[in-house]
């Protein structure tokens, strides 16, 4: 068992290490660093919302499109990268089990999304920190109280974010243990973000009564395959209005997360067991 | 004592494109490798050798058939403990540094972890990489690669190491070093298993050899058995002026021999291109 531990981390680190210092990830982590700086430049456009809203609700955009984007590929070019250069003949014919190389480069690049998602939470809480200052001094003079920033709320929005990337990269990682090409990998990774972002459509159809037998066991069995990724943003909730948000909302949507996370990987082993190197 | 290898009627069939059509790679092939020999799997591309040692060593499914490895059955952890493996243009992450890449993969194999140092620069001394060890693998030459290649794979002091094309694309000078590499394992007790289409390489350095074509086994034995012209004998002869010649054809017909031919000794090649780059390494 330590041993098995032992080999899972030193894939781990060797993925983490590989997957810093390409220039894609330093890249997506630039433009989404950008996104979340340049948001108090266009606080103009907050179409009648608070500021600091708009603020939060901007960065979390970035956040969420290029971690998806970083999710989704770098997985998929990981993975590949190892197939394509045979690197993988070199470490599967050690004693090292297909699971552990799994798992392994589950958490190198889990671990790199974690930094992404950590560099990208603390610009987003300076940047709505600065504002909320200016916005609270202003307000001593008119008398209207903005909206408050929690930073303990900030950093359950970047625990739900980064629990929402690791579901992606465990799915990702399913179609890369099947799929031949890199190419195939991605395009199916996409669509799955696409799909859990819209499976709440299937979950809320699944509620409503309907005579069509084959329809609703269609609908019930989308809504339990696929992960609802639209639980985890609760983003402007937890930051601007954490009293709002019911306890145990975010313990339950870590809960799903790591449930979802699992599934996926325990899948990904199964069908990487059987695939000829 | 178990066979290092023990291969019985092994069969791979690939199924290839929409129709999954059969396309059969090893065909009933029945092996058995001694250990503490060196063994040549040679064969044209596409005959089912590197096909052969991916089911060896579990990466590839047989259709049918059964291996084991020093007594164990192939693709079980035991067996993947004692065998060390070099794939063909092995490529590794450009980013570590030779005593890196080996004390990763000597952490992989289970080498103990107050041993791994002491296990490292055993690997990297054998494979004579000490002194670029430190270098990020991506400076590395051709050959470099391939003897870095080689540390990785034994590091963890397996009883059995497969090469897959070994000198493939190394100059006759590196090729020269792994094959000391080969004979140092094979002094040490090793057996070694290597492929290769390189047949002057493999003469000099291999003990037994099998011959494989179409994914069957067409011959198999010794080097010397295999090799060896029964039916006719070398002499090498100093200052031979035509009267001696003369007479030696006379002397030998009158025993009911006869002369087919006489020519000059050649080195070869690689002899002679090793005798006049001596010393020079490709580091």
């Amino acid at each position: 068992m330590k041993a098995s531990l032992q080999r899972t981390i030193w894939i781990c680190r060797v993925t983490f290490l590989e997957a810093v210092r390409q220039r894609f990830f330093a890249f997506l982590l630039i433009l989404g660093a950008a996104m979340v700086l340049s948001s108090v430049s266009f606080r103009v456009l907050d179409f009648g919302h608070g500021e600091l809203k708009f603020i939060a609700d901007f960065g979390f955009g970035g956040m969420f499109l290029f971690g998806s984007v970083l999710a989704v590929v770098m997985t998929a070019q990981l993975f590949f990268s190892e197939m394509d250069n045979r690197t993988a003949l070199t470490l599967l014919a050690k004693p090292l089990s297909r699971t552990e190389f799994l798992l392994g480069k589950f958490f190198g690049t889990w671990a790199v999304l974690g930094v992404f998602v950590l560099i990208l939470s603390i610009l987003l809480g300076l940047v709505m920190w600065g504002r909320e200052q200016e916005l609270l001094a202003a307000a001593e003079q008119s008398g209207k109280i903005p909206a408050q920033f929690s930073a303990g709320g900030l950093l359950s929005f970047a625990l739900l974010q980064w629990f929402r990337l690791g579901v992606v990269i465990t799915i990702v990682l399913a179609v890369c243990a099947a799929a031949r090409t890199f190419l195939f990998a991605v395009v199916m990774g996409a669509m799955a973000v696409v799909a859990g972002q819209l499976q709440w459509i299937a979950q809320d159809a699944v509620l409503k009564p309907t005579q069509h037998g084959l329809y609703s066991t269609f609908l019930w069995v989308t809504s339990r395959l696929i992960p609802n990724l639209q639980q985890f943003n609760i983003g402007d909730a937890l930051v601007l209005e954490s009293a709002s948000v019911p306890s145990g909302a975010v313990a339950m949507a870590v809960g799903s997360g790591g449930f979802y996370m699992v599934a996926f990987l325990v899948l990904a082993a199964l069908i990487f067991r059987r695939r000829e190197i | 004592m178990s066979s290092a290898i023990s291969v019985q009627n092994l069969t791979k069939d690939f199924r290839i494109g929409i129709r999954s059509l059969k396309l059969r790679a090893v065909d009933d092939l029945s092996l058995e490798i001694p250990r503490g020999q060196v063994y040549g799997l040679l064969g044209p591309n596409g005959c089912g050798k590197s096909t052969t040692l991916k089911i060896i060593l579990g990466l590839v499914t047989a259709t049918s058939g059964a291996i084991s490895i020093l007594g164990h059955p192939s693709a079980t952890s035991e067996a993947r403990r004692r065998t060390g493996f070099l794939p063909e243009a092995p490529y590794f992450h450009k980013f570590l540094s030779g005593r890196e890449l080996v004390r990763y993969c000597a952490q992989l194999s289970g080498v103990d972890s107050g041993k791994v140092a002491e296990a490292v620069e055993a690997a990297l001394s054998l494979a004579a990489m000490t002194e670029a060890a430190d270098r990020p693998i991506g400076t590395y030459s051709k050959g470099m690669l391939q003897r870095i290649g080689f540390a990785q794979a034994i590091v963890h002091d397996p009883e059995l190491v497969i090469l897959d094309e070994p000198t493939a694309g190394v100059d006759p000078v590196g090729s020269a070093a792994i094959g000391r590499m080969i004979h140092a394992m094979r002094d040490k007790g090793k057996t070694v298993v290597l492929c290769s289409h390189l047949l002057g390489q493999v003469e000099q350095v291999c003990d037994r050899v099998a011959i494989m074509d179409r994914g069957k086994l067409v011959l198999e034995g010794k080097v010397d058995d295999v090799l060896a012209r029964r039916d006719r004998h070398v002499m090498t002869i100093e200052s031979l002026t035509p009267a001696a010649r003369e007479a030696a054809e006379a002397a030998l017909s009158a025993h009911g021999a006869k002369v087919t031919s006489i020519t000059h000794p050649r080195r070869s090649l690689e002899d002679l291109f090793r005798e006049l780059v001596t010393g020079s390494r490709d580091a």
